[in-house]
């Protein structure tokens, strides 16, 4: 083999190794496990906190509350549609409890009219007309709607 | 000097073509052997035929555009509230009797969506949640240049958050608008299906809160859950079908004036 050739060889294997080796060294661990990206990110993803425990921790405490929305139309409605948890406090309610003022604003964001909300279920009011200066829940008990208290 | 040259020229000959097949018997008895390499790559394979598939029915019948939803992804994700970008959100479409189409979404239907149209002239007006479809060919995921948008083993898109370097190809590449430049961490945020809450069992948050149960999730690989149900009973669409991106959140009750 000539020299010259020898040399060029020996150079393309040089770089080749280069490139191998900072390759390895860039590609972060687990890259390539499942596919084009890295493995250990679905763990990341998996490592989040959730705000939002669902009514089996909401009855831990409340259970007569469930009990009182499974009688009436809200029964569909879980605990955290109306109650949202607090960002702040994360997920301890004792530290800050999501209540809800039950007031017009607050209920018109499902039973204020509107027409794409017809025919599915759900009432709908015209607030102007309907107690215009009461909060709904004055009259209504927001876990059993149809419970009207007495005035 | 003929001769020797002739002579030359076979072993040379017989050189090359005892080395052309010596390296081809040699490739032949190892290759069987490459797997020995990469072992795990056949186990990965057998694990994700047991995996589910995860995916989302929306029931458009049942939708009112409380925007309780959205309002439940972004405390639950932690999105910021404002500028207003959102994983998951509801439009209002209006339909006037004149033929044109208004789509109003304030605020990502937080706060309840409102009617700007007075009711005689509409024609028909509808609710449309919307959020990352999780396609199954995702041209999000094939335009990432570093990897850190892909699909998970259970058919999740998803960000990996350290490794994306922000440069928002996929947020223009996503068809559906689902994707944003999360202005707190800097790199591209969209819908996980709450990846974090499925992955313990629970639902998404979209899902845990809606009233009226118009989003329905489960497994489409178990025959026995509530989303095969739902897609066995309602004629459900996709959106956007002629892309071809064979996404997993299907629509009952779509109009075609959705886009």
């Amino acid at each position: 083999m000539p020299k010259l050739i020898f040399r060029l060889f020996l150079t393309f294997i040089v770089f080749v190794g280069i490139f191998i080796l900072i390759q390895k060294l860039l590609t972060p661990e687990s890259f390539g496990k499942y596919g084009h990206y890295r493995a250990n990110s679905l763990d990341d993803n998996k490592m989040r906190t959730s705000f939002y425990k669902g009514d089996a921790k909401c009855t831990e405490c409340h259970q007569e509350v469930y009990d009182l929305r499974e009688t009436d139309v809200h029964s569909g409605v879980r605990c955290e549609s109306c109650h949202s948890p607090k960002i702040d406090a994360t997920t301890d309610c004792k530290v800050m409890p999501p209540i809800v003022k039950g007031t017009i604003k607050f209920c018109a964001e499902c039973h204020a009219t509107n027409p794409a909300r017809l025919k599915k279920g759900v009432p709908q009011l015209d607030f102007k007309e309907h107690y215009e200066k009461q909060n709904c829940i004055e009259c209504h008990n927001p876990h059993a709607p149809w419970e009207l208290k007495e005035n | 000097m003929g001769t020797e040259r002739k002579l030359n020229n076979r072993r040379k000959f017989f050189q090359t073509s005892a080395a052309l097949v010596g390296g081809t018997l040699l490739y032949a008895l190892i290759k069987p052997f490459e797997a020995l390499a990469q072992p795990k790559e056949e186990e990965i394979k057998t694990d994700q035929a047991n995996l589910a598939i995860w995916g989302m029915g929306v029931d458009l019948e049942k939708c009112i555009g409380c925007g309780k939803c959205a309002e439940a992804c972004k405390i639950e994700n932690k999105v910021p509230k404002e500028p207003f970008y959102f994983r998951t959100w509801v439009e209002q479409y209006t339909v006037k009797n004149d033929g044109t189409v208004i789509i109003e979404s304030p605020n990502g239907g937080i706060g309840g969506l409102k009617q700007s149209v007075p009711d005689e002239e509409i024609f028909k007006s509808f609710m449309v949640p919307k959020l990352c479809n999780h396609c199954t060919k995702a041209p999000c995921v094939q335009a990432c240049p570093v990897g850190a948008t892909f699909i998970s083993p259970d058919g999740v898109v998803l960000v990996d958050e350290t490794y994306c370097i922000g440069c928002s190809y996929c947020i223009q590449a996503c068809p559906y608008g689902a994707r944003f430049m999360n202005p707190i961490t800097k790199v591209a945020d969209k819908c996980t299906f709450c990846y974090h809450r499925i992955s313990e069992g629970l639902q998404p948050a979209c899902v845990e809160v809606c009233p009226t149960d118009a989003r329905i999730f489960g497994d489409l690989r178990d025959k026995e859950s509530d989303l095969v149900k739902f897609l066995q009973v309602k004629p459900t669409q996709v959106l956007k079908p002629h892309l071809n991106t064979h996404s997993r959140v299907f629509y009952n009750g779509l109009s075609s004036e959705v886009k």
